[in-house]
Parts: structure tokens; C-alpha cells; sequence
């Protein structure tokens, strides 16, 4: 039987039925973007390849839990490899004291560096939207470093705020404000 | 008037993992009973899905694939061992090999008669499905195309004020879900039961209602978050019409 056609909601279905060939036609689908997005979180293919096992893994024993109505599949597939990613940057990735990156005083313009790169030229050199690309850059900069601290590197809302050395409800509202204004942009 | 909270403002951070994890605890155990929330999480999920699709994709690795799916045929292979050696017959092979005492004795009558009993009620629900002019009015339930394989039967009281819903082949669910028996009449749905099945897709629960069960013109069974929801708004797994 021929999955291609099917839409990704039938998958699912036929996935909680244990239909090994949908799985594996789903993994055919978004493989590449959960290994993707993993890859830009971790910075290193064994990790993401990592989650992109667990990932769909998961989809296999709970292929049940989805439901349309809440997200199309992929945002779904999209929020499982996210989150997992940040799991495993979280457990794996440890920022003592006085490291070798030097954070000085950090203004909003002047941010964390990640092998010599802002979180600005990552985001520009990581991101193939250019609809997106503008939209990240008409935010205020101060939404946009912590947006993107947020996105790319996982931090939770004290980190960045120890980060950016702002208050923890400034950090907080910086980043609703930011998501909000980009999913009016989506909706447009 | 009691006012309802959201928990909007923290969507943002728990679509984009900054929330500590106190924060998580308290968002989800409020999404679950609030389909505002849930609607407002999916337009913000959005943003993120956004994001990460614009992203510089590469392939993974071959090998990612392939391990995947021998890790799935080898779950499989051992899902159907562990039934196999879990039957109830073999179960009670076991149990009789290893008496060896008095106690060990009356524990093997007690899983006898617990068999027996078993395979009676079975094969009287089995009988129930069939029934066209018995006392007890009995309602089939038959799975949708969510759930094709699933089955039940709702046996209702003489009186028909109260029931007993039998379900079989429908999944575990999740510790965030569960299945919720709903009462239709003039197209109004009313709570008849929540409840769970056991790892063998099987699962029964007492029926209550404020009116009687005959009084209902049809019933159908949906996967909502647990505890249920005050309406349906998973996808229906069983139905049926009296």
C-alpha cells in the first residue's frame, strides 16, 4: 500500500495501530527537519541523532495522544524534538564559573557568544525564511537577543536573564512580546 | 460570578522551553482543563513549528532510520512474547507448578475459580451482543474509524436508570488521559462515566446518569484529558444507538 498519499493525521492513526510502514513513512517526512532542528540546538550530529531516534520513538508508543485539533503533526513532531533537544542540552552542557567565554557587561546589543558568533549571525545564517529572517529583525533588539537565546540555545527565562543581566520579569515579557508579535506576522 | 484565570502569559515560555520546572507543573495541570489555553498553546506551537521549519535542514545519517525500525520490530517481537507467556492459561501453569503448600493451595483454587469466572463473564457479555428481546436492555458499541478494532456494550438495569459499560481492544491510555462515556439525546451530551483500560485493552465502569439510560438515544465513548472534560473534545473511539 502506497502511504504517500495519505495525509499526516492518517499516519498517526495507522501508527497507533502499530503499522510499522507508517512510522516509517512519517520518519521519511520529517526526519530531516526533526534531525534539523535538533542538530541547531545540540551542535553536534551524534546528539541529534540521538533525539531524532527518541523522538520518533516516542511518536511510536504514543501515537494515541495526538490530537488534530490541538496542532497540525508536524508542530507536534516539531514540539516533542524541541523539547527533548533542550533536554538533553540541559543535562549535557554545563556553564561553570568564570568560563572561557567572556561575558562582560552586556548590554542589549552585546550578547553570549557562541564559537565566536552572536545569536544574531547564527539565527541569519541558520534561518532560510527570509519572511521570518525580516521578522526577527523588525523586532525591538532586546525581544530579538532574547528570542533567540531562547530558541537557539535552549536557556531557560533566569538564564537569560543572568545572560543579559536584566530582571527576570523584564526577560519574561521581552520574549512573550516577541513571540506574540511573530505569530501575528504568521497569521498575516 | 467566579472569574476564569489563563495561563496565556506563559505560553510563550512553555512553547519555547524557558519555563523552571515548577512553572511546567503548574501550565500543564492547567492546560488540561482548559480548552482556551489549549487553543491559545496551538497558535503559539505554531510560531515555534515556524521557526524550526526555516531552519538549515540536513539528512540524517541512514543508520538514524534503520536502527529506529529494528528498535520497533524487536519491541513488537517482545510484546507479543510477553502476551503469550502472560495468557491467562499459562498464567495458571505457572501458579500450579509452583504450589507447594497448603496456601499455595487455596491461592490455586482461588485463581481457578477467578478463571472460571472470568471466562464466564466473557462469554456472557459475548451472549449479551446478541440479545434481541432479554429483559435487560443491552446497547453494542462498535469502534469508529479512529479506532476500528475497539468494541463494548452498555447493559442497563431493569429499571433503566443505571449500567454497566464493558469496553475491550481500546489502547492504554496516558497518565494525561483518559476515556469518557457520553449520554446523547436531542443533541446534548451527558457524562456517563470516566474511565481507563488495563495494558490488555480491556475496561469496565458503572453508568450514572440523572436520567434514566433508556431515556438516551444513543452513546458514544471519546479519549479527553483525565478526569474528563465537562463536554467531548477528543476523538470518539466507540459508539452506538439504543
Amino acid at each position: 500500500m502506497d502511504l504517500s498519499d495519505l495525509d499526516d493525521t492518517d499516519l498517526l492513526r495507522m501508527i497507533a495501530q502499530e503499522r510499522h510502514d507508517a512510522l516509517s513513512e512519517l520518519y521519511d517526512r520529517y526526519g530531516r527537519l526533526v534531525y534539523s532542528l535538533a542538530f541547531h540546538i545540540l551542535g553536534d550530529g551524534e546528539s541529534a541523532e540521538e533525539v531524532t531516534q527518541d523522538v520518533f520513538w516516542r511518536v511510536w508508543e504514543k501515537a494515541e495522544t495526538y490530537r488534530a485539533e490541538q496542532a497540525r503533526v508536524s508542530t507536534w513532531l516539531t514540539s516533542i524534538a524541541r523539547n527533548r533537544a533542550i533536554d538533553v542540552f540541559r543535562q549535557r552542557r554545563v556553564r561553570p564559573e568564570g568560563q572561557s567565554i567572556s561575558w562582560g557587561m552586556l548590554t542589549p546589543n552585546s550578547v553570549p557568544k557562541v564559537e565566536g558568533r552572536t545569536p544574531e549571525e547564527i539565527a541569519d545564517r541558520t534561518l532560510v525564511n527570509n519572511q521570518l529572517k525580516e521578522a526577527i529583525s523588525s523586532l525591538p533588539a532586546e525581544q530579538r537577543s532574547a528570542l533567540i537565546l531562547a530558541f537557539f540555545y535552549g536557556y531557560s527565562h533566569s538564564q537569560i536573564a543572568e545572560k543579559l543581566q536584566e530582571p527576570l520579569g523584564t526577560v519574561k515579557t521581552r520574549i512573550r512580546m516577541a513571540v506574540i508579535k511573530l505569530r501575528g506576522l504568521l497569521k498575516e | 460570578m467566579v472569574r476564569e484565570t489563563h495561563i496565556v502569559e506563559d505560553l510563550p515560555g512553555y512553547v519555547l522551553g524557558c519555563l523552571e520546572a515548577e512553572e511546567v507543573v503548574r501550565v500543564e495541570e492547567h492546560l488540561k482543563g482548559c480548552k482556551t489555553c489549549r487553543d491559545e498553546l496551538a497558535a503559539f506551537q505554531e510560531v515555534s513549528a515556524w521557526l524550526a521549519a526555516s531552519l538549515v535542514q540536513n539528512d540524517p545519517p541512514e543508520r538514524v532510520k534503520r536502527e529506529l525500525m529494528a528498535r520497533v520490530e524487536t519491541a513488537g517481537l517482545q510484546k507479543i512474547h510477553e502476551r503469550e507467556k502472560n495468557s491467562w492459561w499459562m498464567r495458571m501453569v505457572t501458579g500450579f507448578r509452583q504450589v507447594s503448600s497448603a496456601w499455595g493451595a487455596v491461592s490455586l483454587a482461588l485463581i481457578l475459580a477467578l478463571g472460571v469466572s472470568n471466562l464466564f463473564l466473557w462469554r456472557q457479555v459475548q451472549e449479551l451482543r446478541s440479545l434481541q428481546d432479554e429483559s435487560l436492555p443491552v446497547v453494542p458499541l462498535s469502534g469508529t474509524e479512529v479506532m476500528p478494532g475497539a468494541t463494548g456494550i452498555i447493559i442497563i438495569s431493569r429499571d433503566g436508570r443505571h449500567g454497566t459499560l464493558v469496553v475491550d481492544q481500546l489502547p492504554e491510555l496516558g497518565d494525561e488521559s483518559d476515556y469518557q462515556l457520553w449520554l446523547i439525546r436531542d443533541g446534548q451530551r451527558t457524562s456517563g462515566a470516566v474511565f481507563s483500560v488495563g495494558e490488555d485493552g480491556y475496561g469496565a465502569a458503572y453508568v450514572s446518569s440523572p436520567d434514566p439510560l433508556i431515556s438516551y438515544a444513543s452513546f458514544g465513548v471519546t479519549i479527553e484529558p483525565k478526569g474528563g472534560s465537562a463536554e467531548p473534545t477528543g476523538d470518539k473511539v466507540l459508539g452506538g444507538d439504543l
